[in-house]
């Protein structure tokens, strides 16, 4: 993508003769500049969803009051954060102190460098990177333990203690499962897996039920490691049921204890952050990526209308706690018109569906991340090393196993 | 097997428990918020009262009147144990075209100043059964939250002040007849109390000349037998009161000047009890300051 937007830029007769060298640098930036722009709105509007689905689950309504619906509420949570004070204890370690959430933030928002969101939207398409992003998403664990000690808190250290421990565990098998799946495709470039992907096959190989070649749909085995990912990621993200690094009701906030104002704000960005990565990652590795499902199916346009009028006629008439949602997907539709009219190249995106297929499969990974944190009880700290090492871990190394010998049985894999 | 078992069991009962998450969000059902501001309770209406009390009402909570049935009698401001009802009632004129109340009572006061102070008040009902007309009532409407509170600068003391909009006035007279009234009632209380300073000034006169003249009878009877005691019981006397023109003698338990005073003066001031111990003590002061006060007067 980086490349592609040099090129275009020196396409331009007047900016011809900026040289390669810099296009390239203020591409770059460019790219940069909006991996972090999604990360901060996408914190703002999880935020939001994840308020409201708390909200309906329990029979609340959640924010109503600031704008429709609430709807603004976390933009004057944000605005609010930016203007408080910012407090660094007299006897913390200063430099530390101020390093750690940035650390968090950058580990967090960097990996998002090597997700392909569709067929042309990957900042660097890289060769190594599912590797590059397991291992990237790991040094959140530094700057959590730096804050933790950096706070001279006992609750933060504490948590800091506890996240460590508990991120190492699962990092585990959570790369167990994503061999699992490598061991599959063959690559760690994340477009490969992607396109591996592609297609139309039997559940499972040999039950006749038409689906895509998703991973998740290729064995038992897979099917079984998409679940442990999720149960892995949901841990090394720190969310609920495995929060103990944070758990409000034992040590206050955990490593972010001591930390108030645009810090703490830094803290949140990075935990939604990292939620999505994960959701995406799911959706790259198990679900397909930025394909369709209905890609080659005869008569997917016509699954398409069908769906898309259910839709219509369930938000025109069904009253929801929100009131009736028919008003949406009509501006909605209409500003994409908009939209698509007036930039061409926006039109192009629009038309490459992959970037919609991603967000949606990302959407529903993001979901039922919020679904298990307000369903589940937070778990102890000997039960969560027990369920990472004596229940998930030799489910995973058997998993594997599992794969290898169903790629033998199905004939992927000859020896 | 029982590491098996655990596991299915825990997977088994996560799943119920998605379920029963799922069910609440999908359901469309109503929910437990109360939109507050857009929203209220409803008050229970039930009376719990019988017979006289059948208006008694389960809830007490803002007090208002009704100024077309007050007389002024001010029987609510002084039930009240916190003091938060200020009335200040003048004697009517054929001016302020005073009605007749619902009770059939002639109005004869202009009541031009009436004010609850609701952050004072203990919602106890105290109030409302000495008033001879039913005016003043308990409601049931317990949100202070208004723009039409009128804020006053009546308040005897400024210890309120930013509680302001707790403070209701009930009275429809205008602030500058108000303050016309209250500026005459000044006047002539101020006139009244000159008056009586005056008197007061000189009844302390004759009685500091008769204690005068009964102390050198007293003296001239009693110094050919001056004992030690009673001589030093004099000199600590002196010592402690030397401001004083005459210093009464110690063995004289009731003192016939005291008695002559207060009786003077409790037939003369009512208002200030307190002023004679005072007055005996020190009368230099209290002559200066009845000087000034009649003075300003």
């Amino acid at each position: 993508m980086i490349q592609s937007l040099a090129n275009w830029i020196l396409s331009f007769d007047i900016l011809s003769g900026l040289g390669y060298s810099i296009s390239w640098g203020l591409s770059l930036f460019v790219v940069s500049a909006l991996i972090f722009v999604f990360v901060a709105v996408n914190a703002i509007v999880l935020v939001y969803i994840e308020r409201k689905v708390s909200a309906f689950m329990q029979v609340r309504l959640g924010p109503m009051r600031v704008g429709k619906f609430g709807m603004l509420q976390t933009v004057a949570d944000a605005l609010k954060l930016l203007q408080k004070e910012d407090i660094i204890p007299r006897m913390a370690d200063k430099v530390l102190f101020i390093i750690g959430p940035w650390t968090i933030l950058i580990a967090s928002v960097v990996t998002f460098a090597a997700i392909p969101f569709s067929e042309t939207l990957l900042a660097a398409n890289m060769n190594i990177g599912l590797f590059y992003v397991v291992s990237i998403s790991s040094i959140v664990v530094l700057g959590i333990v730096m804050a933790g000690w950096a706070s001279n808190n006992k609750w933060s250290l504490y948590g800091a203690m506890r996240s460590a421990a508990q991120i190492i565990s699962y990092e585990i098998p959570v790369g167990i499962t994503l061999i699992s799946v490598v061991a599959v495709v063959g690559s760690l470039n994340l477009q490969t897996i992607v396109q591996a992907q592609a297609g139309v096959g039997n559940l499972f190989h040999w039950i006749p039920i038409p689906l895509p070649n998703w991973f998740i749909f290729h064995s038992p085995f897979l099917f079984l490691a998409a679940f442990i990912y999720l149960i892995g990621a949901t841990a090394e993200i720190n969310r609920t049921p495995f929060d103990i690094p944070e758990s409000e009701s034992e040590l206050v906030a955990g490593f972010m204890t001591e930390y108030s104002g645009l810090r703490w704000a830094l803290f949140f960005l990075s935990e939604y952050a990292n939620a999505t990565l994960v959701a995406f990652l799911v959706a790259i590795v198990f679900l397909g990526g930025w394909q369709s499902p209905f890609a080659d199916y005869q008569g997917a346009q016509v699954a398409l209308a069908i769906m898309t009028l259910t839709a219509g006629m369930w938000t025109a008439f069904v009253k929801t706690k929100v009131g009736r949602l028919s008003i949406y997907p009509l501006g909605l539709s209409l500003a994409l018109t908009l939209s698509a009219w007036l930039f061409p190249g926006f039109a192009i995106w629009l038309a490459s569906p992959g970037l919609f297929w991603m967000i949606m499969k990302a959407a529903t990974i993001i979901f039922l991340l919020m679904w298990f944190r307000w369903t589940f009880p937070r778990l102890r700290v000997d039960q969560l090393m027990y369920v990472s090492w004596k229940v998930i871990l030799p489910i995973s190394i058997m998993n594997l196993m599992g794969v290898a010998v169903w790629m033998w049985l199905t004939g992927e894999i000859q020896f | 097997m029982s590491y098996i078992s655990n596991i299915t069991n825990a997977v088994g009962t996560l799943i119920e428990g998605m379920k029963v998450t799922m069910g609440y969000f999908v359901r469309p059902r109503e929910h437990v918020t109360l939109q507050y501001p857009d929203e209220v309770w409803p008050v229970p209406s039930r009376n719990i009262g019988v017979g006289e009390l059948d208006a008694y009402n389960t809830i007490r909570s803002k007090l208002t009147v009704d100024m077309n049935d007050c007389i002024g009698c001010k029987a609510c401001e002084r039930a009240c144990p916190v003091n938060c009802i200020h009335i200040d009632a003048y004697k009517g004129t054929p001016e302020d075209n005073l009605q007749i109340t619902s009770n059939g009572t002639q109005v004869k006061l202009l009541v031009a100043n009436f004010i609850i102070d609701m952050s004072e008040c203990m919602f106890c009902d105290l109030c409302t059964h000495p008033c001879p007309e039913d005016c003043i009532t308990m409601t049931p409407d317990y949100q202070f939250i208004s723009n039409d509170n009128l804020k006053t600068d009546v308040t005897p003391e400024q210890r309120w002040r930013d509680k302001d909009l707790l403070i209701y006035q009930f009275s429809k007279v205008s602030e500058e007849e108000r303050n016309r009234r209250k500026a005459e009632a000044d006047e002539a209380k101020k006139a009244k109390a000159a008056l009586m300073a005056a008197k007061k000034a000189a009844a302390e006169k004759a009685a500091a000349e008769k204690a005068a003249s009964e102390q050198a009878a007293t003296e001239k009877a009693a110094t050919p037998e001056v004992s030690e005691e009673t001589a030093r019981a004099e000199t600590e006397a002196e010592v402690i009161k030397p401001s004083q023109e005459v210093s009464p003698a110690p063995e004289e338990a009731t003192n016939p000047i005291n008695v002559t005073f207060h009786e003077k003066s409790s037939a003369e001031t009512e208002t200030e009890p307190a002023q004679p111990d005072v007055v005996t003590e020190k009368p230099d002061e209290s002559e200066d300051s009845t000087a000034k006060e009649s003075e300003n007067g």
